[in-house]
């Protein structure tokens, strides 16, 4: 038994030590100690590697001690030794032999092969029992088993038990794929996944897809979950009735259904749970009592944890929040601006009030920053804590509602083919620019002006001022160009935000599936440069609050930052375990977001590259974020159609909002980040309240909870709903549907207006 | 995405990719004999495949903003799985499958479905050259929200009535009962895919509910109440009808509106004394057909015969309201004119069936004075030919003539003159014809003889109309 303890003491994936050490027999003892020393090295179990390698110092390497007595031992004391390390497996926190068979093939390498039949029937029950576990119908009767268990626990236990049954499913349903009972699988799939579907919808269908042992090997996400401990999050007093039940097959459950769990198949599939409840489960539990978790709680505590989460030298972190606190305090104010840009600002804002004259000869900063101070001066505010204390009467209502929610004007593009993926507005709202599935981008100017290039026939020495300039214009021209260069859809289109909204834009930056970015000068109307780097389809690109650099997203799985005069990437930002689908920069410039097909933001460190923060929560891709103006707010919004809202500086989720019924495709903050509107694939533009409570809309409240005696009669009130669950949080303001326009982009105007814009779908097209 | 979920789903149990598809394709290969292990084997591994290329192909949707994997979607998962695309497929032109009939010889072949290869005629296609350059990408923009409120106006979806509970889901037009946890997006709120259980309920309906859209009857309803009094607002009816002139797509809308009218007048006409209301809704409901019949995106004529009746009622209609009564029988003639330049040439039965009806109401005895005066302002707006028809000839003017008091000054008589001015115009210096002349003894004569003692009194201070008037008549061209 001690032979095996200190590779048990590993917390790392299970079957390997023991792997190792049934293999260790024949082979020289070592290289296998060179192996096992440079596996832990890899993996980074320090302690291990210490204590592996102090043994080796000692003399005996500890396979050899197990080598050793195994030749001399009488087959008796064999048995009994494997039979103890069979049971030893079914405790917590100890690596098990994976089973039965792994023990038999140990026994053939052993040789001796006269005892083997005496072997096996001596083993007897043990032996059975893990054979038997790789029984189908085992795994069927303990899910079915702890899935009644957990439905019949106290309610207050409910919602911490509820995340405990998708691990197990996945383990059963891959265990039975790998071990190629297909259709014992399927059957599983089809009986228990319908429970899960509601909350697990994508990793189940992909999951679903998964029919031989080979897939299993190669499959990324099958191998996470094997390679991977999932956590859950779980209170003592959860989790000790959790124990009590594997162990006993009694204890939490409810009355009356204690004695189906009883007989010897029960108690196998207790065992089966058993084996993924200590392989390939990590439980984090709080001492806060079980009440006080909320139903959606889970989202940020349970999952494929480890790998989500950036690693820092060598330790393990299992709690997003703990790696959040680690990584200490952000900058989140304001980018400060240069003191003589602000006095000239101040001097320039002060003189402009006096006499309304022409600005004349100013710098694009200057002009920049008067404009902000114009436009804060001159900005419809948005107010939406009115709309709660004055709902009273209709008149008063209404001028309420006209405070909260902001006008939306509409573009809505006619005639577009096979779809625009991206489309966006300047700052100065003069120009518009969206992105095509047919690899090209056309600009529009809103303001009606004709769109005129430079000619490309003109002697540089015949340019002397601005007079020249204007002379090699093109003549004529319309209000609307035709950006071409893209060999690919184009997936996102960004104006340059330097003139903010005092000056129109200079350039324009697209992205593409050909892998690269391009940037357009808009004084020219051509591609001035072009930016490789990615190895895939560039998701996103965003410019910096401030211009010049810009960041990229792909499905490369990496974020680059790049700056304009440069023709490669200035920093590489890894880490993701999926497709980057889109980023954002900070105002202040100083940290960048990043949303990923892996389920998680992050926000990383700009100059550094380092990851900073780690957003955990959504059930789904993450779609699409905004940064709140004020820089303590993220909002990212997923496929999981939920919209939440992030606390940079704690790197907790502030709320969770719910109300759209397709995808997400827009965010936008309001200027003073009290509204939060997004806009999607369900043909609506829905205004959130970002600074109220949310939770779920008033009325379905009280459906989970009619323990008080008060909740009667609204309970008899609101038995319609039960039928109709509505998803709207209480903190959608309003709602917005257009005819048949998916919302593709939604923005504020300095002023507080709302631009939105979306191709038309015509009926016709499928 | 969901639906492909959803249906993924349900095939579970069997897997959507046979292993007698793969023998199938086996024994295309000269490979005879596979046995069911592999079979079976290589039908999950090509399942599995086919998955992850519609996953990744999913992602391209996503990024594209659509809600349906297109060719190109998988054409570029392909690309970035380093597989060479399937070329020959655009997204534009999506590839029709059709089910093929079920098969009675081999029914465990389940449903077939295969891709519709039309044929095409190159003789057709070369002598039609219907080859037409889709319209470029263009944009509109309007008001989805203004300070809060959605602006109803056309660009915007109608205002869909709050539930009875007063539930806020505002514009879930089907809820998405049929998910557990309503948690998953059903594909866009879409009318145009309806459900079989929709479906059902909509043929038990009347089959007015299902060609008119919400939007149209929200219109529909909308315009009416705001043309008619009690609206007294003038601006709304302008609006009304200028919506109703120049909007497109009101085709649908069209035989209500024909009906509406036609009712309206009836409605108006029927009591005996007519008040000034009656006018005024006359009116407006002339307009109405003007508007119908200016919409250059209207196909009218199927209608005309309904249009009609309101029209000419409005026109030869005895006892309109006094203050009204010229106003209207003007606007109906310019209407009917109209009509008539507008569709008689499509319609060749059109004029020669209102030049009946209205020589009747001229010249058949027993009509009140009103319905000839509306008969005569009729036939000015048919034509001068009409007019010289009916009055002339015909001997309409006779009739009016023998029915006015010597001296009369009434709106018939008014119409009368003004219809023989149409006929030939005066003379800018009349001269009076001399009754005792013998020179003007034949004109007087005829004169008396076509138009009557009334009209040729009229008629005898100016020679030149006179004859003019005759002139044509006697030699008509």
């Amino acid at each position: 038994m001690s032979a095996i303890t200190p590779a048990a003491s590993t917390p790392g994936p299970e079957a390997a030590s023991p792997a190792t050490a049934s293999q260790d027999a024949n082979a020289s003892a070592s290289s296998i100690d060179r192996q096992i020393l440079e596996y832990l090295r890899a993996r980074g179990h320090k302690a291990a590697e210490q204590a592996l390698l102090e043994s080796l110092e000692q003399g005996g390497t500890p396979d050899e001690n197990k080598a050793g007595p195994s030749s001399t031992i009488s087959t008796d004391d064999l048995v009994k030794k494997l039979a103890i390390i069979t049971q030893k497996s079914t405790k917590p926190g100890d690596s098990s032999l994976k089973d039965a068979s792994t023990v038999l093939s140990e026994m053939v390498a052993i040789g001796n092969s006269v005892n083997i039949q005496n072997l096996v029937s001596s083993i007897g029950n043990v032996g059975a029992e893990d054979i038997l576990s790789l029984d189908p119908g085992d795994k069927q009767e303990g899910y079915r088993e702890l899935e009644a268990w957990v439905e019949g626990s106290l309610d207050m236990y409910r919602p911490e038990f509820r995340p405990i049954l998708f691990p197990i499913f996945v383990h059963f349903y891959l265990d039975l794929i790998q071990h190629g009972f297909k259709d014992a699988a399927l059957k599983f799939f089809a009986d228990y996944s319908a429970s899960l579907a509601p909350a697990h919808s994508a990793t189940l269908h992909h999951l679903s897809t998964l029919h031989l042992p080979t897939h299993v090997q190669n499959d990324e996400l099958a191998q996470r979950f094997r390679n991977e401990k999932y956590t859950i999050r779980m209170s003592r007093s959860g989790f000790s009735l959790l124990i009590g039940w594997l162990n006993e097959g009694i204890g939490g459950e409810s009355l009356g259904s204690g004695v189906g769990f009883a007989g010897e198949k029960g108690k196998r599939g207790r065992g089966a749970i058993m084996r993924v409840v200590n392989n390939h489960l990590k439980f984090d539990v709080t001492s806060a009592p079980g009440t006080s978790v909320s139903a959606e709680s889970w989202e940020e505590s349970s999952g494929l944890l480890s790998s989500l989460i950036p690693q820092t030298a060598g330790s393990t972190t299992y709690d997003p929040m703990a790696f959040n606190a680690a990584k200490g305090q952000l900058k989140l104010g304001p980018a400060p601006v240069p003191e003589d840009l602000q006095h000239e600002t101040e001097r320039v804002v002060r003189e402009q009030s006096m006499v309304d004259r022409d600005p004349g000869a100013q710098t694009v900063d200057v002009k920049r920053e008067v404009e902000k101070i114009r436009d804060a001066r001159k900005r419809i505010r948005l107010d939406p804590s009115a709309l709660s204390t004055a709902n009273l009467s209709a008149a008063h209502g209404a001028a309420a509602r006209s405070r909260a929610i902001p006008s939306i004007c509409a573009y809505t593009l006619h005639d577009v083919g096979e779809g625009a993926p991206c489309v966006t507005f300047s700052q100065d709202t003069s120009l518009m620019a969206a992105g095509f599935s047919e690899s090209y981008v056309r600009l529009w100017s809103l303001k009606g002006e004709k769109l005129k290039g430079l000619r490309s026939d003109f002697q540089t020495s015949s340019i002397t001022g601005a007079k020249s300039l204007r002379k090699i214009r093109e003549k004529g021209g319309s209000t609307t160009r035709k950006l071409i260069g893209h060999s690919g859809p184009v997936y996102s289109v960004a104006f340059d935000p330097v003139g903010g909204s005092a000056v129109p834009p200079k350039y324009l930056l697209s992205c593409s599936a050909d892998a690269t970015t391009r940037l357009w000068s808009l004084d020219t109307m051509t591609n001035v440069a072009v930016y490789r780097g990615h190895q895939n389809p560039v998701w996103d690109v965003q410019w910096s609050p401030m211009g010049v650099y810009f960041a990229t997203a792909s499905r490369d799985r990496t974020a680059r930052l790049w700056s304009t005069d440069r023709a490669s990437a200035l920093r590489i930002y890894a880490g993701h375990l999926s497709d980057v689908d889109c980023v954002r920069f900070h105002p202040n410039s100083l940290y960048l977001a990043t949303g990923s097909s892996d389920w998680t933001a992050r926000l990383w460190d700009v100059q550094r590259g380092s990851c900073v923060r780690v957003f955990i929560g959504h059930q789904n891709i993450v779609s699409t974020m905004a940064f709140s103006p004020d820089g303590k707010y993220l909002a990212t919004a997923g496929e999981d159609l939920a919209i939440n809202i992030w606390d940079i500086g704690s790197g907790r989720r502030v709320k969770k909002m719910t109300g759209h019924t397709a995808s997400i495709y827009s965010l936008a903050w309001s200027a003073e980040s009290s509204v939060l509107v997004s806009g999607g694939a369900d043909w609506t533009v829905r205004c959130w309240d970002a600074k109220s409570s949310g939770g779920p809309a008033s009325k379905s409240n009280q459906n989970g909870m009619i323990v008080n005696g008060y909740g009667g009669e609204e309970n008899g009130i609101t038995k319609e709903h039960d039928e109709l669950p509505s998803i709207e949080t209480s903190d959608l303001l309003a709602t917005f549907p257009t005819k048949r326009t998916p919302i593709v982009n939604v923005q504020f105007t300095p002023r507080n207006l709302c631009l939105v814009a979306g191709p038309y779908l015509s009926p016709e097209q499928r | 995405m969901s639906k492909q979920k959803a249906r993924a789903t349900n095939a579970q149990l069997t897997g959507l990719y046979k292993p007698e598809a793969v023998k199938d394709v086996a024994e295309s290969l000269n490979i005879t004999g596979l046995s069911d292990a592999i079979a079976s084997a290589l039908a999950s591994d090509v399942e599995y495949r086919i998955h992850q290329v519609v996953e990744e192909a999913g992602r391209f949707m996503r990024h594209a903003r659509r809600t349906t994997i297109t060719t190109s979607d998988i054409d570029q998962a392909l690309r970035v799985l380093n597989i060479e695309p399937l070329y020959g497929h655009f997204p534009h032109n999506p590839p029709t499958f059709r089910r093929a009939p079920p098969f009675p010889q081999a029914p465990s072949v389940g449903t077939v479905y295969f891709v519709e290869d039309e044929e095409i005629d190159f003789d057709r296609v070369i002598r039609e050259e219907k080859i037409t350059m889709p319209k470029g990408v263009n944009w509109t923009a309007h008001w989805l929200a203004v300070e809060g409120v959605q602006p109803l106006i056309p660009e915007n979806p109608p205002a869909i009535p709050r539930d009875i509970e007063g539930e806020p889901s505002g514009i879930k037009r089907e809820p998405s009962t049929a998910r557990p946890g309503g948690l998953f997006p059903p594909t866009p709120p879409s009318s145009d895919r309806p459900s079989p259980m929709q479906g059902a309920k909509k043929q038990q309906q009347p089959l007015v509910k299902q060609v008119l859209s919400r939007e149209l009857q929200l219109y529909y309803t909308r315009l009416t109440s705001s043309l008619l009094p009690p609206s007294s607002d003038d601006t709304k009816r302008n609006a009304a009808l200028a919506s109703l002139r120049n909007d497109a797509g009101l085709q649908a809308l069209l035989p209500y509106l024909v009906r509406w009218v036609g009712e309206g007048v009836v409605n108006a006409l029927k009591g005996g004394v007519q008040t000034d209301n009656d006018g005024r809704v006359l009116g407006v409901l002339l307009d109405v057909i003007g508007a119908i019949l200016d919409n250059p995106t209207l196909f009218v004529e199927p209608y005309l015969h309904q249009l009609l009746p309101p029209i000419l009622s409005t026109l030869l209609h005895s006892t309109l309201p006094p203050t009204y009564a010229t106003y209207l029988r003007t606007t109906a003639s310019q209407i009917l004119s109209r009509v008539l330049r507008q569709h008689s040439t499509t319609y060749p039965s059109l004029s020669p069936r209102i030049m009946k009806t209205l020589l009747l109401a001229l010249i058949s005895p027993g009509k009140s004075k009103g319905t000839r005066e509306g008969a005569i302002r009729g036939l000015m707006g048919v034509g001068k030919e009409a007019v010289r028809k009916g009055l002339v000839e015909g001997g309409g003017a006779k009739v009016v003539g023998s029915e006015c008091m010597p001296g009369e000054q009434s709106p018939v008589v008014d119409s009368v003159i003004a219809a023989l001015k149409v006929l030939h115009p005066p003379s800018s210096h009349p001269l009076p014809l001399n009754t005792y002349a013998d020179t003007d003894q034949p004109l007087i004569t005829q004169l008396q003889e076509t138009l009557g003692e009334f009209f040729a009194e009229q008629l005898l201070f100016d020679r030149d109309w006179a004859a003019g008037i005759l002139s044509g008549s006697s030699e008509p061209s």
